[in-house]
């Protein structure tokens, strides 16, 4: 009976996500990015998804902006505050790598430094969209779209001639391959 | 009665309908124009390292293994999708696509390493490592970051002595 | 003598069940017509009964500055809620009817009020202290509305018993009920304060502006603190139907008890409306507004003690 309730409680964890927004030294342009999410053209509260106040009340924390050297301990505290089990998601390129100002004078890093974060949504600022897919792939609603890509070039692409091998014929510079290289 | 000027307010925003986008459900493209994920196309790069040396977030790492193999590597991390790789790239070899879903839950899963083939020299060919550091970094290309560590390395000569290339800031979290 | 009491206590399981279930329905139902009001498609319906599963499955931290006060605040406001749904008629007498008066309500209603002052000053930081001595001064301005309202219930039916004053007795005098209804326009007026929505909910759903008292709280005594406030919504309503619109109460078992359930529906709609279509009111607003009510009740108090 104990273990039929606990997998319930577990199960509804993702029908209602509370979030909890930190910007921790951002420009805001993610901020208002994730407003917009909340407005009703990009509804968020359909997936039971609600902006809370204080920590204590949230299970996620959405980190937004690189980490500072000001605020680094207030978001290590805040994200301490949140009850198990939580999740971290980390909006934006700053948040994701350290964005543009990754080697600036306040800036630690990225916000994992500091924190664990299980979700990153990249974008200078992500699109609403991009937010929302983020937040369904975290839920499992969709999978995500990207993989390491690596590409090796055939060797040897370009050809080499040598100036031994071009004739002229008729005013025209013909190369005929030879098989030496 | 204000109460009654309020409920007359709740029966207009009712005739509005509901405004809210199916998203997940059904797709939205981005308008055309839109700066997404950019895709390296590596059949056309020439591996001249523009983009590398444009980049405002140093995002794009260039690594010669040998004379004949530039690796060129791009972390999707700290990108800000602005474009100026593409505006440079001589061959157009890199297209800012339109694709914006890129949430993952590892960051690895955005990057792109393009393995190049850079030919040798026509007329001497060497293949043999030089002396000076100069003449290393002559013959190795001026370009070699840190691959392994995922690093930009801004003094070259810490790469050939092993030194830390990046002063870490201590901090104290507690 | 067993058989009875037996009756009564199946016959108060029964209502405590259906309080608990109904309260997170109406809940889900005030969210989604918030919703639909503000053009958007809103949680489901049964979105609170997910939310509190969901609480109920976090860790429980321990916190603030003392916390075996938190957590008897938690347990104490749940449970004045739910005994003041025992002694409410739900479209059928009520369990325990006999077992208490009126004097026991308002002092059962105050306390679960009392709870959220005890939650913030458990916790200790400024911004609960400040919640809380919002509550306190909006407590001190609205308890004694409902009070005025029982009472002239009390002086007409000329007894403190709970099955004859929550019938209908503000009307129950001889005349015209002058008195009924201007309790009646002070009772709608003040309905959104009672039940903590919108226009005055300063004191403790304040978590756009400031935390407020319920700061510190996670896990399942923050499940069981919005489970209170959830079935605050009802037994005020319940009240309010059995105090001021008794009519058909006393049909049959399945007419009766589904009127009654739909004036509560109609009820919870209207505080609805007002809710979405309001902004928040300023403490000193709130006080003002309390205050001119009080004049106007007291008013009526007087015009029932001389007989209209």
């Amino acid at each position: 009976m104990k273990n039929m309730l606990r997998n319930l409680c577990k199960k509804m964890f993702g029908r209602s996500l509370w979030v909890y927004h930190a910007n921790s030294g951002g420009c805001n342009g993610c901020d208002i990015e994730v407003l917009n999410v909340l407005t009703p053209y990009y509804d968020a509260e359909r997936f039971g998804i609600k902006l809370v106040g204080s920590p204590r009340h949230a299970d996620v924390m959405l980190c937004q902006g690189p980490a500072m050297r000001s605020t680094a301990k207030a978001l290590k505290r805040a994200y301490e505050a949140m009850p198990a089990p939580k999740l971290v998601f980390a909006i934006g390129s700053c948040a994701c790598g350290g964005g543009m100002w990754h080697d600036s004078y306040p800036v630690i890093g990225p916000v994992e430094k500091i924190l664990p974060v299980n979700y990153y949504i990249p974008g200078c600022p992500p699109r609403p969209e991009a937010i929302i897919y983020g937040v369904a792939v975290a839920l499992g609603l969709v999978d995500k779209k990207t993989a390491p890509v690596q590409f090796k070039q055939m060797e040897y692409p370009i050809p080499q001639y040598h100036p031994n091998d071009l004739h002229t014929k008729d005013e025209m510079v013909v190369y005929e391959k030879i098989d030496r290289i | 009665m204000s109460v009654l000027s309020k409920l007359k307010e709740a029966i207009v925003c009712l005739k509005a309908g509901r405004v809210t986008l199916p998203y997940p459900a059904q797709p939205r493209p981005a308008p055309p124009q839109f700066r997404g994920r950019p895709i390296f196309d590596a059949t056309k790069c020439i591996g001249c390292g523009g983009c590398a040396s444009n980049c405002p977030a140093r995002e794009i790492l260039v690594l010669d293994v040998c004379q004949e193999i530039r690796i060129l590597k791009y972390l999707g991390r700290r990108c800000a999708y602005c474009g100026r790789c593409a505006d440079v790239c001589p061959e157009k070899a890199i297209t800012m696509s339109l694709e914006f879903e890129n949430a993952t839950n590892s960051i690895g899963d955005i990057s792109q390493t393009l393995e190049l083939f850079m030919s040798t020299c026509q007329r001497c060919g060497r293949c043999f490592k030089e002396s000076s550091p100069l003449e290393q970094l002559k013959m190795k290309g001026y370009r070699f970051d840190d691959l392994k560590n995922d690093r930009w390395i801004f003094k070259s000569q810490s790469y050939l002595g092993d030194q830390p290339v990046v002063d870490d800031i201590k901090l104290d979290l507690e | 003598m067993e058989k009875m009491l037996i009756r009564t206590i199946m016959a108060v399981v029964a209502n405590v069940c259906m309080v608990l279930l109904v309260a997170p329905l109406c809940q889900g139902m005030l969210r989604k017509v918030t919703a639909i009001i503000q053009s958007r498609q809103g949680p489901p319906i049964l979105q609170p009964y997910y939310d509190l599963l969901k609480l109920l499955g976090k860790e429980d931290l321990e916190s603030g500055d003392s916390p075996v006060m938190q957590r008897f605040a938690a347990y104490l406001s749940l449970a004045t809620v739910l005994t003041v749904a025992c002694l409410v008629p739900m479209g059928f007498p009520a369990p325990m009817n006999g077992q208490g008066d009126v004097i026991l309500l308002i002092y059962l209603l105050t306390l679960s009020g009392i709870c959220t002052l005890l939650a913030g000053l458990s916790a200790g930081s400024t911004y609960s202290l400040v919640g809380i001595s919002r509550q306190m001064m909006i407590m001190i301005a609205l308890e004694p509305l409902f009070a005025v309202a029982i009472i002239i219930g009390a002086i007409h039916t000329r007894s403190f018993r709970l099955d004859t004053v929550l019938n209908g007795s503000v009307y129950a005098n001889e005349g015209f009920p002058w008195s009924g209804l201007i309790m009646l326009a002070v009772m709608l007026l003040s309905f959104q304060a009672f039940v903590e929505r919108v226009p005055f909910d300063i004191g403790e759903a304040e978590t756009e502006i400031m935390e407020g008292p319920l700061m510190e709280y996670s896990g399942p005594k923050l499940a069981l603190f919005k489970y209170a406030s959830m079935v605050k919504l009802i037994i005020y309503s319940a009240l309010f139907v059995a105090m001021f619109a008794p009519w058909g109460s006393g049909l049959m078992f399945p007419l009766g008890w589904l009127l009654f359930w739909a004036k509560v529906f109609v009820l919870v709609l209207l505080v609805t409306l007002v809710a979405a279509t309001h902004a928040r009111y300023r403490i000193d607003q709130a006080i003002r507004f309390f205050a001119s009510l009080m004049l106007v009740a007291l008013s009526a108090l007087v015009l029932a003690g001389y007989g209209f």
